[in-house]
């Protein structure tokens, strides 16, 4: 009889844990069951039981930075999706729109986030961003400048800076993998 | 024959009445016949809200968008200002 009063509270205690998903949990379960990558992604879980903090892999298979392998970082937090998921990518690249510490300008990401779009619209964004980067909206101002006046100069300090090479005087990851 | 009815047992469902109340709310991507994340049963607790420019979400979901800064009070699909239809 005891321990089945044990169970019993037991029980109640998984209960009452299962009852504190978030809405943002919820949401974001839906958007990870639809997702279907392309073979350029891949998404790495560093805590398994922590669906809010995950890793994408983005390898574009064309583009100024085809033959890299692009790490960012995804953080969701609760309110998602009436709050963007937070991004930035883990190397150091030489990219218009992405800063030496990570920080991402994509417009989806910011002023322009809506909780009808997912998890896919903002992996279909970094994707975008790789293969085609934006002069317009630059956050490092040199490599966006270096697009705007010359694209095959660019291209050649794109193809140095992800083997690890240096330009301006800033070195980059070398992040190649095929 | 004279049939003497005892007892019976009446079953009911509901449904909105719209289109296809299968239809997902774009916000919590919850069916229209479920209700919200926030709450816990379907139904006159938790309405539906159609704008002007014919979208339609749950209520609660569309106010929570509206009431942050960052929606600037536009629909999440069309981003014209948001105003409930009639």
């Amino acid at each position: 009889m005891i321990k089945i009063w044990t169970m019993k509270k037991e029980n109640a205690g998984v209960d009452k844990k299962k009852q504190k998903v978030t809405a943002g949990q919820i949401r974001v379960q839906k958007d990870l069951s639809e997702l279907d990558l392309p073979k350029t992604m891949k998404m790495t879980f560093p805590v398994p039981d922590d669906l809010l903090n995950f890793e994408l892999e983005i390898s574009p298979d064309e583009g100024f930075y085809a033959g890299g392998t692009f790490k960012f970082s995804f953080s969701v937090n609760g309110n998602y999706p009436h709050d963007a998921p937070s991004v930035k990518c883990l190397q150091k690249i030489y990219h218009p729109n992405i800063q030496a510490d990570g920080k991402i300008c994509l417009n989806i990401l910011r002023e322009d986030w809506k909780p009808v779009l997912t998890l896919n619209s903002v992996m279909v964004g970094l994707q975008y961003l790789l293969l085609e980067p934006n002069a317009d909206d630059p956050l490092n101002k040199e490599a966006a400048e270096d697009l705007r006046t010359n694209r095959r100069n660019f291209e050649t300090n794109v193809a140095k800076s992800i083997r690890g090479g240096s330009v301006n005087g800033i070195q980059y990851d070398n992040v190649m993998t095929h | 024959m004279k049939v003497k009815v005892k007892r019976w047992h009446t079953v009911a469902i509901w449904q909105w009445d719209m289109e296809d109340s299968t239809d997902l709310c774009g916000i919590c991507h919850g069916p229209f016949d479920s209700c919200c994340p926030d709450c816990r049963i379907p139904g006159d607790n938790c309405p539906l809200l159609w704008g002007k420019c014919t979208h339609c979400f749950h209520l609660h979901c569309i106010n929570k968008w509206i009431e942050t800064n960052d929606s600037e009070g536009t629909c999440p699909m069309d981003r014209q200002i948001f105003e409930a239809a009639t």
